[in-house]
């Protein structure tokens, strides 16, 4: 039996994926924050996301002319409705709401790397190492 | 890899404020620049506008500027005609330079550049820590 294949390991290191991925979508939002019609658009909630209901549609490529699709990436992504608070120049970007949600994502990966730790420290002692 | 995604797309992100305080600095350096010829023209404003665009080494949307442009609005005027730049009626055209919006840019700009340093330091910090989890 492999243990980081099942359980709680598994499970820490989907999260630890899904927080990476939110990084750069966030990053992307405040390096955004001044462009002109830019939307902001956040990871669908990881509960959704372990749930499996999300459907994936890459694209296809049906032809030897097709280009490689880019947004394999961003099936996960979900962008933002149109809030009240927009600029001038067309831009919904809190930067508030974007620092929140940067903390979050921090501690949401910090939070699943310890748990992963605890885990695989439990099967070295298992083993009958003391130390993982 | 996402987390160096997040910080190449937060140094662009600097990038582009950093270029944004350059042209403010021109502005305000310029705020009294008119024209060397009778009744010319003097220094005009500039603005910048950023576009996110897909950055195929990278593979992923970065931010980067997209057009350094000049401000249409009016040039005020002032009279003035001992002035080398006056015309015929002694008028002297001034820079479309109005320094309070020039400073209000400047913090904008300012505000958007320490944002994106943090994400560099978040993104940073998770990295770091995974890289930890290998020990």
């Amino acid at each position: 039996m492999d243990p980081t294949k099942t359980g709680p390991i598994a499970l820490a290191e989907q999260r630890l994926r899904w927080t990476e991925a939110r990084q750069r979508v966030l990053a992307q939002n405040i390096a955004n924050a001044d462009t002109p019609n830019y939307r902001p658009s956040d990871m669908q909630p990881f509960a959704k996301v372990l749930s499996g209901k999300l459907t994936e549609r890459p694209m296809v490529a049906t032809n030897a002319n097709h280009l490689q699709g880019t947004r394999q990436q961003d099936g996960r992504t979900l962008k933002e409705r149109l809030s009240a608070t927009r600029d001038p120049s067309g831009n919904a970007v809190s930067l508030e709401r974007e620092a929140l949600r940067v903390a979050d994502t921090d501690s949401a990966h910090a939070t699943a790397l310890s748990v992963r730790r605890r885990y695989i420290s439990m099967f070295m002692t298992a083993l009958g190492r003391n130390q993982a | 890899m996402e987390l160096d995604r997040a910080i190449r797309i937060a140094a662009a992100g600097m990038d582009v404020q950093t270029s944004r305080l350059r042209v403010v600095a021109e502005n305000l350096a310029n705020r009294d620049t008119t024209s060397e010829t009778a009744g010319g023209d003097p220094f005009r404003r500039k603005t910048v506008t950023f576009a996110n665009r897909f950055n195929r080494a990278l593979g992923a949307n970065i931010v980067g500027v997209a057009r350094v442009g000049t401000s249409k609005g009016d040039f005020p005027t002032r009279h003035d005609p001992t002035h080398p730049a006056a015309n015929a009626d002694g008028y002297v055209k001034t820079p479309n330079v109005n320094s309070t919006i020039e400073v209000m840019d400047m913090r904008e700009a300012q505000r958007s550049y320490s944002a994106n340093l943090s994400v560099l330091e978040v993104s940073r910090g998770m990295l770091t820590r995974t890289i930890e989890a290998l020990r």
